[in-house]
């Protein structure tokens, strides 16, 4: 008798539970799953949309090939250069970030002023406005023409790596701009760490510089992590991104199978982060 | 005598030396390095340059916005305009259609914030606190949706609305938003779950022995202690959704239906044509950051109103993982 009564109520929360997921999963499954499977299947189709019909020939992996080996200019001259500045930029905007939150969790005259302003990003920087911030060239700062940096770089760097690290000096400001919810995400993170933690370090005689590296630092790791994933998926997926502005509504297949190609090499940047975080946190899983 | 009475004088001395040296040293670099005066000057300088840089085009529109022609050719005229030019803004109302459009952002927006603060929560608390069976793989679903990028998603998802007679309206938009998918979705379930696992049990628990249901619980006793989580998700997904022009640009190409957010293309790119039959004008730059103002002023007028809650909000949500 009680045995089943538990069952039961064990069945109902199960119940329960499926009815709160089941809207989302709904969803998942109509906007998100079927797609992701159609646009697969679309990958490997000739596809020719007429106005009241879908037609579609089983063209094995033409469109893989063009892209890949025969037509390089869809995917390399884009796609190339757009990897490299990713990945100075990632660092970048993680380390500002965090650098900033740390700054704006100080006690000091000013701070909530300086909160609102940092936050400006997070309203503003998305899609045409800070494309139109940097058409009037605000995207540019001032020392690098005056220093002639640009040229400096390029005399001891090889033209495939001065160049992004070029370009990426002289956005530098859109990554500032880049890094508002990075912002965010370290600033919340950071009020996780108990003050029991910096006050028993104080006691200890530790300095701030310690108190950052052994106390701060490790208790950021997952957020770090989180932002890294964060920023390689906005990056790659910021609508103003080389790429993904070719995909357009003509050519279904074959621009199926060029953001399926995409896709994959986002997975291989969010794999290897996965791997280097897997690696960094081993020694604290150890100990524990 | 003498001798030792200089001598404890010179020890004294000695040991004050160094106690003024350690108070001036406390001064200016602080005694926990975050006090000090060296350390505030630094943080100033770096936090000044920033929110400089933050600032600067921000005020840049401003003011070119507001110049006449004469003061756009003057370069003398930097910061601020001899007189207050009210005409670009006029020029980039008309061209915008802004009542129409400014309607069309704000029904779009409002309804997908609205819908995605109620569902997400709701999958939200359910990964948080349900029982769900296959639990771990439906988490891994939301993570997949995460690192998506939609454009994989886009070309299947308009052939369901040209399906369905749906193109040109805001509908593919927000029916997503519905379901606590849409733009960002998987972010806000992500953020509700965080907060809701930190929400002490006891409180479930009490409501369940006094007979609450489970939905009883969710909104009468989750709901009201997510606040600040809501208020997050609200603004976050109004502002985003607003700004994006990517789904809109794919589902509402129409101009009659276009909210603002397409605006600054279109008259970029109607500039460009103007320029090329008659040549470049001096108020172009004038007219895009008129337009630019007009685009972002209602979500800056939002967020000025809730900054304080919202950045109060982050703390205690702590965002995310």
């Amino acid at each position: 008798m009680k045995k089943r009564l538990r069952m039961n109520s064990s069945l109902t929360e199960y119940l329960e539970g499926t009815l709160f997921i089941a809207p989302w999963l709904t969803g998942f499954l109509v906007f998100m799953a079927f797609p992701i499977g159609y646009s697969l299947f679309m990958s490997f189709q000739n596809v020719t949309i007429t106005a009241s019909s879908t037609t579609t020939e089983f063209i094995g992996w033409t469109h893989y090939r063009t892209i890949l080996f025969e037509n390089g200019s869809i995917l390399y001259n884009d796609l190339l250069p757009f990897l490299r500045q990713a990945l100075f930029m990632i660092p970048i905007i993680v380390i500002f970030a965090l650098l900033i939150a740390m700054m704006l969790n100080q006690p000091f005259a000013g701070r909530t002023l300086f909160r609102a302003i940092f936050f400006l990003p997070v309203i503003l920087a998305t899609g045409e406005v800070v494309k139109e911030f940097l058409m009037q060239g605000e995207g540019e700062l001032g020392f690098m023409a005056k220093y002639n940096v640009s040229g400096i770089i390029g005399a001891y760097l090889s033209p495939t790596w001065s160049t992004p690290l070029i370009s990426i000096l002289n956005s530098f400001v859109l990554i500032l701009w880049y890094s508002g919810v990075q912002i965010l995400i370290f600033l919340g993170g950071r009020q996780t760490i108990s003050n029991s933690a910096y006050e028993a370090a104080r006691i200890d005689g530790a300095g701030p510089w310690e108190t950052f590296w052994k106390i701060t630092l490790p208790a950021m790791t997952p957020f770090i992590f989180l932002n890294m994933i964060y920023t390689v998926v906005d990056l790659f997926t910021f609508p103003t991104n080389p790429i993904l502005q070719r995909v357009r509504e003509s050519e279904y297949g074959q621009y199926s199978a060029l953001i399926w190609i995409y896709f994959a090499i986002i997975s291989v940047f969010l794999a290897l982060i996965f791997y280097v975080f897997h690696l960094a946190t081993k020694p604290q899983r150890a100990s524990r | 005598m003498l001798g030792t009475k200089l001598d404890k004088l010179t020890k004294t001395r000695r040991s004050e030396l160094p106690q003024l040296l350690d108070r001036a040293r406390w001064k200016i670099i602080g005694r926990e390095a975050d006090k000090g005066l060296l350390f505030k000057c630094f943080i100033y300088l770096i936090l000044l340059d920033a929110a400089y840089i933050y600032l600067k085009p921000v005020f840049h529109m401003l003011a070119t916005m507001l110049k006449n022609p004469g003061d756009l050719l003057d370069p003398s005229v930097k910061w601020f305009p001899n007189t207050l030019y009210l005409g670009n803004l006029q020029e980039a109302w008309e061209w915008l259609k802004y009542p129409k459009a400014l309607g069309i952002s704000l029904t779009l927006s409002l309804s997908v914030a609205v819908l995605q603060t109620i569902s997400c929560a709701v999958t939200g608390y359910a990964f948080a606190r349900l029982k769900i069976p296959f639990k771990r793989l439906l988490f891994g679903c939301l993570l997949l949706t995460f690192i998506v990028p939609m454009q994989v998603t886009i070309l299947p998802n308009i052939i369901y609305a040209r399906e369905l007679g749906m193109l040109n309206t805001i509908y593919p938009i927000i029916v997503p938003a519905f379901f606590g998918l849409g733009l960002k979705g998987a972010l806000f379930v992500i953020i509700y779950r965080q907060f809701f696992s930190t929400q002490p049990k006891e409180l479930e628990e009490a409501a369940r022995i006094d007979g609450a249901g489970v939905f009883k619980i969710f909104y009468k006793v989750m709901m009201p202690l997510a606040r600040p989580a809501i208020l997050v998700v609200f603004l976050f997904s109004f502002v985003w959704t607003w700004n994006d022009f990517y789904l809109p640009s794919m589902y509402l190409s129409d101009i009659e239906t276009a909210p603002l957010s397409m605006g600054i293309s279109r008259i970029a790119s109607a500039l460009r044509q103007q320029a090329e039959v008659y040549g470049p004008s001096v108020t172009d730059e004038a007219i895009r950051m008129a337009t630019t103002f007009l685009m972002i002023i209602p979500p800056m007028l939002l967020y000025l109103f809730t900054q304080r809650w919202f950045i109060e909000g982050v703390e205690r949500t702590g965002l995310v993982e």
